[in-house]
């Protein structure tokens, strides 16, 4: 669009007395500022990526009765993380913590690919060494046990990874049996700031 | 004065386009837009998961780095309502410009004793204000817990999200548990922000036998 001339009418001087052409051209330069500011204050006040959610379902507390009827977990069938602080994750494989031979087995990994890797080993491990249930469920079970010393976040990578391993069964139980505080011992007592 | 002189146009640039361009992102901007709520910073973990939080009809528990616990419902009307429940539990009564005030608050953790102080103070000095959150223990029976109730008695359709920093401690997370399962919640979200699924993850739907 090539500029529109505003002198129209002036050059030819025939006598007749001509409507002066009025350009129509808007300067739109202000509207686009104008614009451009609505759209900076738009981007910046918007959230563009939206959080996701994540289920989590706990056992009812009331049907005690209910648990007490299920048969006790065979530790062999178990794999049990302990949420530390510093972002370490203990855990015990296929053994019980009053085991003798805990303290030696217990291993220490790191939230990602090294937990991830760790899961993925016992739940190969177990599901191979034990036919399903018959239910059809895997045998594999893992219990999720968070200590004072790890956060939310650890909680949330370690439920993310049960999502990962496309481990069903696993159980977020808040209390450390005496035995188990005596295997982990000092790894997992609050650093006092 | 004979000389021809070219004439002096301003160099002119055709906006035309560009305010089209400009108009196009600004409504794409104005109808996308959710804006940020003015709530304590919270750094969510994130998660594979793929499930959007819900818009409407929610309440949210927020846990900052601190351990401080907030609470916040999505609707103004049953905020107020919400606070209508708690007054009548408790035997406080708030005025209608506390109401309000109280209706324009998306978040808030402010014990119940503070509270009246707080809805009074002008806006700056409300948002000057320290929030020292709502106060929560392991019986299952502090203020979240009457805070809660008393927004499920406004809407009984209220879903519950949790919403954590990345560094709260989980003995936090444990006593807010522990307030919801006192009311039989024993179902909730969990706020997360979005991550992507590591190499060779196929998610349930596309692997079911």
């Amino acid at each position: 669009m090539a500029a529109i001339e505003e002198s129209g009418g002036g050059g030819k001087d025939d006598g007749k007395v001509r409507g002066k052409k009025v350009s129509t051209r808007v300067d739109m330069t202000p509207m686009v500022d104008l614009g451009f500011l609505l759209i900076t204050f738009f981007m910046l006040a918007t959230t563009m990526s939206k959080p996701t959610s994540m289920t989590l379902a706990v056992p009812d507390k009331n049907d005690d009765k209910e648990q007490a009827q299920s048969e006790p977990l065979r530790a062999s069938k178990v794999l049990t993380l302990f949420m530390g602080g510093d972002d370490e994750v203990y855990y015990l494989d296929g053994i019980a913590a009053d085991d003798d031979a805990a303290a030696e087995k217990l291993g220490t990994t790191k939230y990602g690919y090294d937990l991830r890797t760790v899961i993925f080993t016992s739940q190969k491990r177990i599901n191979s060494q034990n036919p399903k249930d018959e239910k059809g469920n895997d045998a594999f079970v893992v219990v999720i046990k968070p200590t004072p010393a790890s956060t939310y976040k650890n909680m949330v990578d370690v439920l993310d990874e049960m999502a990962i391993t496309k481990s069903k069964r696993y159980a977020l139980v808040d209390n450390l049996t005496d035995s188990e505080k005596k295997v982990l011992g000092d790894k997992i007592s609050t650093p006092e700031k | 004065m004979g000389k021809v002189r070219p004439k002096k146009h301003a160099p002119f640039t055709d906006m035309t386009a560009m305010t089209d361009v400009a108009f196009l992102l600004l409504t794409f901007f104005i109808m996308t837009a959710t804006f940020k709520s003015n709530d304590a910073e919270i750094n969510t973990p994130t998660s594979i998961s793929q499930i959007k939080v819900p818009d409407d009809k929610i309440m949210v528990i927020s846990i900052d780095k601190d351990g401080k616990v907030y609470f916040g419902v999505d609707a103004q009307p049953v905020r107020v309502a919400m606070l209508d429940n708690i007054a009548q539990t408790k035997g406080i009564t708030f005025t209608d410009l506390e109401r309000n005030k109280f209706a324009l608050q998306t978040s808030f953790g402010i014990p119940l004793n503070q509270l009246k102080p707080w809805l009074n103070m002008s806006k700056d000095q409300m948002n000057e204000v320290k929030q020292p959150g709502i106060p929560v223990d392991s019986t299952g029976t502090s203020e979240l817990a009457d805070w809660v109730y008393a927004a499920r008695k406004a809407d009984p359709m209220l879903r519950i999200a949790l919403k954590g920093d990345n560094l709260a401690k989980f003995p936090v997370f444990k006593d807010v548990l522990a307030n919801l399962q006192s009311q039989n919640i024993n179902k909730f979200n969990l706020i997360t922000g979005s991550e992507a699924a590591p190499a060779g993850f196929a998610s349930e739907e596309t692997t079911e036998e």
